[in-house]
């Protein structure tokens, strides 16, 4: 399943906020959506997923326009996350991941058996089973986010869409959540998420496309694409991006903030030599 | 990390089927007593004997006062409780949801306004008791239909917030073409009529009405059970519940159509009567959590027991009736009180 | 005291027209129309001209009055005539034009509608209770027409009508008609006295569309009830009075003898309403519909026309000691207060009631 979007050109009514943006995601890959806040993501999200209308170019599902697929049929095979909000309501964290099999309950159904147990997969493939019977509103930032991309797991889909997941964790939830998007990867599901954190695209993506005011300013590797000038480009600020050698001998590359200020703070300290 | 036990059945340790046996039961309890007490002295036994032979076909050696004490007034009157407090109830679970706001009553959409303004133009016109209830009906609808009707014509909007606005302003002007109404009232005869049906009351269900009322409730009430389970998807943001698969502005129309049909039905032979909308679903909530699956059918249960409760009293506590809108609020007020601070959390 | 001064005139026009009025008092070339005091039903002294020529009525049974002790004094309605009232009054009076209620229960008139219409003396007939009263006196002030409150309890009728009689200048008129009042009161009263308390009937009177409202005893709906002995089974409720809903049951408790309705709609339906047609009324058919033309027999408006009723409910409830000729007393009073006797086929209209539907 592959979804592409090509010559993109979205937006609201009377305003258009991205144009000439390209898109692919195929199931298996982690692509990472990298841009500053109000640069255009939230929005390109919602018109990937057929919530928006295109106003330029075209999106395919699976070979298929968009348009052709109906929204119950889109959601069977496209889950969307998006970020852990408050619910206005104290329903379970399983009431909201059996929430994800809606495209596979007929209108006037309730959840069978095969739904119940597809919830439950969810959950556990995500390790938070014991959370169940916990009340979603009384949830942590993290556990919710992870309910949600529980919910869209449910939904057995082969894409998942996620909105700024890490936006609003802390630190150990960010990497917790950043750890299941690669997993799940593995499993085969193609994984598009949006970040303004560049390391984050080091951590976990196979290739990123960097999107600042609705325009792609590069699109690959994270390796070719994060770079000092196009990061510069992207925020504005001085940014150095090294590689890191790990204790056990491992590499990994990450961004260093270069600003005036930021410099003298810092300490000497026996890290990673700077190559 | 130990769960939170969540709802008060949870805790009591009830099954699913305890869950609703006990409801049940209670609401049995109820119809029986309703049968049992009222104005009219009915001896527990003369119950019985009538009861038995309805049931069996036996004859019967109950005078013929008694038989229609039971069978031509309590019987309609406790059937016409159980269905309007059921649908009552259940309409303000259903906007509750799909407003995403507790605090959201049947009347949100105009549906109570209008009705009250159909029944004031048919007394002004003095028309006959089905015209009044006629009118009523058609006025409920014709309401909702204004302001869905403007509701989907401002585009670009949130669709929530612009029918919860024109549901506002069209509830407004029509209740003050009700006041005018009763300005222009002969106030000796029309307004004291008006100022009756605005108090609400089950004193005039007749079998007639209920052979009309009856299906007319459940051609809408059907729908909303058997929607339930996707009305939990209603609570979610626009956006997810439709990335989720779900035809929302389809899902909401339903919802609308059906818990107006059941409201304007239920409001044309009861006349206002409030808060059942707004404070069953909330008990329900606690008893059952939100989830509309459970929600919505204990809701129908408290809400036509709360309402034959109300009813009851309403007809037995003095010789005059007493409006059962007012025993709602007088009762419904310190219950509402009541949950809100046993409720630490959301709803 | 002076003449209520036009709130318009300047104050010098005003001081010079008075020293001309007084000098031509002093050359006794016009007689200065003096005022009289005149007090009301609810205590108020009010200054009346002598001549008095124009009557607004400030309610339906004002309106009612005035229109039977001086009808062309009467300035207008309180609300239009429909064709069906109007064919009971003669064609002069039936077409005057609707002015509005001033005061009680609802008030739809303009007060400048009122001060356009010029009256002479503003009248209004009902509760005389402080709310009444200041409203009056309000009115009064506001207009600088003098305004007069009397009691319209059926047990005032005749005081009230000898005392607006007299106000209007028409106190030989007054009189006769609370003479008539009396004289038929006393008549009925005499009659009542001699019927024993058990065989007394019990009533039910029915108000709205659906039979279930009902006005409790000692309620200005229900005088005519108290006055024939009548038990109103509505009874006295402790703290209230007036209008109220019952249930059916507490009415199938009550097992009147009689219903009285005021509503056409509901006696079409009672006959075959399986909830009604057990009760003994409903099975002896002694269930009435109040002749309501030109106005009610019975309940509303509460004004003289009740009068007519007292007459009308007595043949119903004990029909063995009232044997009145009914056609006969309605022409009479109709004549006298409503100047015009009704045809033959008006009367038919009005006191033969519908034969209720086959069972």
């Amino acid at each position: 399943m592959e979804l592409r979007a090509e010559a993109l050109s979205y937006g609201y009514p009377g305003r258009t906020i991205g144009s000439e943006v390209e898109v692919a995601l195929t199931a298996g890959e982690v692509v990472c959506v990298l841009g500053p806040n109000g640069g255009g993501k939230t929005t390109l999200f919602r018109t990937l997923l057929g919530l928006l209308p295109v106003q330029a170019g075209h999106i395919a599902l699976g070979g298929r326009p968009l348009q052709d697929w109906s929204r119950r049929n889109v959601a069977r095979v496209v889950g969307y996350v998006p970020q852990a909000h408050t619910a206005h309501f104290a329903f379970t964290v399983r009431e909201i991941v059996l929430m994800g099999r809606t495209a596979h309950v007929t209108a006037f159904a309730a959840p069978s058996h095969r739904d119940r147990h597809a919830a439950e997969a969810a959950l556990a493939t995500l390790g938070i089973g014991h959370l169940a019977d916990r009340v979603y509103t009384e949830a942590s930032g993290g556990e919710r986010q992870l309910t949600l991309i529980a919910r869209a797991l449910a939904q057995e889909a082969e894409l998942l869409l996620l909105d700024e997941p890490t936006a609003s964790l802390d630190f150990g939830n960010q990497l917790r959540v950043l750890d299941q998007l690669r997993a799940l990867a593995e499993q085969g599901i193609g994984v598009l998420f949006s970040t303004h954190d560049p390391d984050h695209a080091f951590l976990c993506a196979e290739r990123v496309l960097m999107l600042r005011d609705g325009r792609i300013l590069g699109a690959g590797r994270p390796d070719d694409v994060v770079t000092r000038d196009n990061l510069r480009q992207l925020y504005g600020v001085e940014v150095d991006v090294v590689t890191a050698t790990l204790p056990d001998g491992r590499t990994s590359r990450l961004c260093v903030p270069g600003l005036e200020g930021l410099r003298t703070v810092r300490r000497p300290r026996s890290v990673p030599t700077c190559h | 990390m130990t769960t939170h036990t969540t709802h008060a059945f949870e805790t009591l340790r009830l099954g699913t089927l305890g869950r609703y046996t006990l409801p049940l039961v209670g609401l049995a309890v109820l119809v029986v007593v309703a049968f049992a007490v009222g104005r009219f002295p009915v001896s527990l036994g003369d119950l019985f004997a009538a009861t038995v032979g309805k049931l069996f076909g036996t004859s019967r050696e109950v005078p013929a006062t008694v038989e229609t004490v039971i069978y031509q007034v309590r019987g309609p009157r406790v059937l016409a409780a159980l269905i309007v407090g059921a649908a009552l109830a259940t309409a303000g679970a259903a906007y509750q949801g799909m407003f995403r706001n507790p605090l959201v009553s049947p009347d949100i959409l105009g549906v109570s306004s209008g009705s009250a303004l159909g029944a004031a133009l048919a007394i002004f016109l003095s028309w006959d008791l089905i015209g009044i209830q006629f009118l009523a009906f058609a006025g409920g609808l014709a309401a909702v239909a204004m302001v869905y009707g403007i509701g989907a014509s401002l585009r670009g909007r949130d669709p929530l917030l612009t029918l919860i606005l024109a549901g506002v302003v069209i509830g407004t002007l029509l209740g003050s073409c009700v006041s005018l109404l009763k300005y222009l009232a002969d106030p000796y005869n029309q307004l004291p009529a008006i100022t009756f049906w605005l108090l609400g009351s089950l004193a005039s269900a007749s079998p007639a009405d209920l052979k009309v009322v009856v299906p007319t409730v459940l051609v809408g009430l059907v729908p909303l059970v058997l929607l339930r389970w996707r009305m939990n998807l209603l609570t979610l943001p626009d956006d997810e519940a439709r990335a989720l698969g779900v035809n929302t502005t389809r899902l909401r129309l339903a919802v609308v159509c059906a818990a107006t049909l059941i409201t304007a039905a239920s409001v044309a032979i009861s006349g206002i009567i409030g808060w059942i909308g707004l404070l069953v679903p909330h008990a329900a909530r606690m008893l059952v959590g939100p989830g509309f699956a459970r929600m919505l059918p204990m809701t129908m249960i408290m809400g036509a027991g709360f309402m034959l409760g109300v009813d009851t009293l309403a007809r037995t506590m003095a010789t005059l009736e007493v409006p059962p809108g007012v025993l709602t609020a007088v009762l419904g007020t310190p219950l509402f009180l009541w949950l809100l601070a046993k409720s630490k959390r959301a709803w | 005291m002076p003449p209520p001064r036009h709130p318009r005139w300047p104050h010098r026009a005003v001081t010079g027209l008075r020293a001309i009025l007084a000098l031509a008092v002093a050359l006794g070339q016009v007689e200065i129309t003096a005022a009289r005091e005149i007090t009301d039903s609810a205590g108020r002294t009010v200054d009346v001209p002598a001549k008095v020529a124009r009557v607004y009525a400030a309610g339906p049974p004002a309106s009612m009055m005035v229109f039977a002790i001086a009808p062309d004094k009467l300035l207008g309605w309180t609300r239009a005539m429909t064709p069906a009232e109007a064919a009971f009054l003669p064609q002069r009076y039936a077409d005057l034009p609707a002015l509005g209620r001033l005061t009680g229960r609802g008030n739809t008139a303009n007060v400048e509608v009122v001060l356009a219409a010029k009256p002479d003396l503003i009248v209004d007939a009902g509760s005389t209770g402080e709310t009444f009263v200041s409203l009056a006196d309000r009115v009064q002030q506001q207009t600088g027409i003098p305004y007069l409150l009397y009691d319209g309890t059926f047990a005032h009728t005749a005081a009230s009508l000898r005392a607006l009689g007299a106000a209007m200048g028409d106190g030989a008129r007054g009189e006769l008609l609370a003479d008539y009042v009396e004289r038929s009161v006393a008549g009925i009263r005499a009659k009542v006295a001699t019927i024993p308390q058990q065989r007394r009937t019990r009533v039910y009177y029915a108000r709205s569309p659906n039979g279930l409202q009902t006005a409790l005893a000692g309620s200005i709906n229900v005088e005519v009830l108290d006055l024939l002995g009548a038990i109103n089974v509505a009874g006295s409720q402790s703290a209230t009075s007036g209008l109220a809903n019952v249930s059916m049951e507490q009415v199938l408790a009550w097992h009147p003898d009689v219903i009285v309705t005021t509503d056409p709609g509901f006696f079409a339906r009672v006959w075959t309403d399986a909830r009604w047609s057990g009760l003994a009324a409903v099975k002896n058919a002694r269930v009435y519909l109040s002749p309501q033309l030109p106005f009610g027999w019975f309940d509303f408006p509460p004004g003289p026309n009740r009068v007519i009723g007292l007459f009308w409910l007595a043949n119903i409830l004990y029909p063995d000691v009232f044997d009145d000729d009914l056609r006969e007393r309605v022409s009479e009073f109709y004549q006298l207060f409503y100047h015009q006797a009704p045809t033959s086929a008006q009367l038919d209209v009005l006191l033969d009631t519908p034969e209720p539907a086959p069972r």
